[in-house]
């Protein structure tokens, strides 16, 4: 900063200070102090139905090591996480090759396959849960079909339940995954799709050593975000199934909720949001470092 | 449901250039059509369109179900509404709780208040921390990019508890303040900073030498230089806290009404509703946001995909 403009600061500079300033103070009200609270309240035994809190220690802690919910809840959610991640980004890349052409009718398809990605999660589960409930569009079809004789408990078996659940966020995510990719495969260049041509380079082999290479940018932005979606994901599963049956779909954020504002266990629920926390920012930072690797190496 | 998280400056605005529908520049990948290939025209597009039909069955079922008397819905619900009734929404608009008029009205206070303050709050705190250097800028950047994959079940219970202290619980300024310090605030900084970055030094400083006063410099110079940005911050924004969920359930509480998501959670879930009206609903709290999405699909898919290309 040169000397003249440095003796006119201040004064003239404070109102954008003065927003710059709010701005970092909501930040530190609504997202920091919430983060310091929830861990401090993973140490106690609060609960809105008793009058005074106590410090509990680790005792929290220890007792997620023994909680079968919470077990079954980290195997609901990383099955899904991992099963939903491959499931968009697969149906994501098979769909951005089909529709990446210019033409009229192309620029139709791309505007409908990201649709799902608008609607709320509510309005996608109840959707869904039309298709899927137990006289509803699937068991018919199948039924009239004649692959089904009777109807089959959709989202009323466990297993059968989970893929369901599985098949929806992974329907919503393959709109945004399509999109990403579409834009990774436009930014290749012609030259390189001629160069393989020339040397003879076609079908899956030039996806292997030309497409899948160049698009791993997109690759790594598509992982990141199905798989921090999937970990927050509350409303699907919420209007679908509830977590049911037999809490066989209740992920670790369902049963975080639980924990806190049915059975009033607020201490408890934030020792387990902790772990969620950690969980998203393992996540975060090891897949998403390791696919930025990977967009240099390959 | 998505958080994005665009990065960059001046690669944004030729993007933004070729959205969905544009023609991409010369010799990037997208074939033109004339181009001569293996797989043909014809049985692409067929093959293409069947794989989309598939894929939109939901969304179709939605719309067409939506102007069906309900037994025609249960007799045959993949089948087109014809002849079509109008019966389902205005069913829907006029039950007794008022549902959709209350649920869209709360809804549109909550986004469009959230995002008019989340804007002038993000890009001023943009703006002012670009200018600076060193290590807490650099900091409060992390900190402010973690917030965008914080699970909001996490953060839920003791903004409640701080809303309740400043006696906001329950209440309308009490969602929209949530909003303004969350996830979301981080959002519009993480697209800001990267649109700052690019904004010429020798303008400002041109404007300083000139007398104008920070506040200046950053509204009537560096926001419309960065308006591509406030497109994608706007857009996002709204559609994410149009339809949030986890927030207003729990922070408006059922007493104090309902935003339109909450709204259709609560009343479905708790009143068994025929499926003509269902559908009614659905699609009423459905349409303004895919009416929204087909009006602004350029810069929709612009700010999507700005952080995924190098």
């Amino acid at each position: 900063m040169s000397g003249p403009r440095r003796r006119r600061r201040g004064t003239p500079d404070r109102g954008l200070a003065l927003l710059a300033a709010l701005a970092l103070g909501l930040y530190l009200v609504f997202l920091v102090l919430p983060l310091l609270l929830s861990l401090r309240s993973s140490f106690t035994n609060e609960n809105p139905l008793r009058a005074t809190n106590d410090f509990i220690g680790l005792r929290n802690y220890t007792e997620m090591a023994g909680d079968d919910q919470l077990r079954a809840s980290l195997k609901v959610t990383l099955l899904l996480a991992f099963g939903v991640t491959v499931a968009a980004n697969a149906l994501g890349v098979g769909f951005a090759i089909l529709l990446n052409r210019t033409s009229l009718s192309y620029r139709v398809m791309r505007t409908v396959a990201f649709l799902p990605q608008v609607l709320s999660g509510v309005i996608v589960g109840f959707v869904w849960q039309t298709i899927l409930t137990q006289n509803g569009v699937l068991n018919t079809a199948l039924m009239t079909v004649g692959i089904l004789d009777e109807p089959y408990p959709w989202l009323g078996s466990p297993n059968a339940a989970l893929l369901c659940i599985g098949v929806v966020v992974a329907w919503v995510l393959s709109g945004f995954t399509t999109v990403v990719y579409l834009a990774a495969l436009q930014s290749i260049p012609l030259e390189l799709h001629d160069m393989a041509s020339l040397d003879g380079v076609r079908g899956s082999q030039r996806f292997r050593t030309v497409t899948w290479p160049m698009i791993a940018p997109g690759t790594t932005i598509s992982v990141t975000i199905s798989l921090i979606t999937v970990l927050k994901l509350y409303d699907v599963i919420a209007v679908l199934t509830a977590g049911g049956p037999a809490n066989s779909t209740q992920s670790t954020a369902l049963y975080i909720v639980k924990l806190a504002f049915t059975s009033d266990r607020v201490g408890y629920a934030s020792a387990v949001a902790m772990l969620l926390l950690a969980l998203s920012a393992l996540v975060a930072l090891t897949v998403t470092g390791a696919l930025r690797r990977r967009e240099v190496s390959l | 449901m998505t958080t994005v998280a665009p990065s960059g400056g001046t690669r944004e605005r030729t993007r933004l250039a070729s959205g969905i529908g544009a023609v991409p520049p010369a010799r990037t990948g997208t074939r033109s059509t004339a181009r001569p290939r293996r797989f043909g025209g014809r049985l692409r597009v067929l093959v293409a369109a069947a794989v989309t039909l598939l894929f939109v069955a939901p969304i179709y079922l939605m719309l067409v179900n939506a102007f069906k008397p309900q037994d025609d819905i249960l007799a045959n619900p993949i089948a087109p509404p014809w002849p079509p009734t109008l019966e389902n929404i205005t069913q829907a608009l006029t039950r007794p709780d008022n549902l959709i008029p209350l649920g869209l009205r709360n809804s549109l206070i909550v986004a469009v208040v959230s995002v008019a303050l989340l804007v002038p709050l993000g890009s001023a705190f943009s703006f002012y921390i670009s200018r600076k250097q060193g290590r807490t800028k650099a900091a409060i950047l992390v900190a402010f990019a973690a917030g965008l994959m914080i699970p909001p079940q996490v953060t839920l219970l003791p903004t409640i508890q701080i809303l309740t202290w400043l006696g906001l619980d329950h209440s309308y300024p009490g969602l929209i303040l949530a909003n303004l310090g969350g996830g979301y605030l981080s959002f519009a900084v993480f697209v800001y900073v990267g649109f700052m970055r690019s904004v010429p030094d020798e303008i400002i400083q041109a404007a300083r030498l000139d007398g104008a006063s920070g506040l200046r410099v950053w509204w009537q110079i560096v926001m419309p230089l960065v308006r591509p940005a406030t497109a994608t911050v706007v857009i996002f924004l709204t559609l994410w806290i149009w339809n949030d969920f986890l927030n207003p359930l729990f922070i408006l509480g059922p007493l104090q009404g309902q935003t339109i998501t909450t709204g259709l959670y609560l009343t479905i879930g708790q009143y068994s509703v025929d499926y003509g009206q269902l559908f009614g609903i659905m699609f009423l709290a459905g349409i303004l946001p895919v009416i929204g999405y087909l009006t602004v699909q350029k810069q929709f898919v612009a700010g999507l995909t700005s952080g995924a290309t190098k």
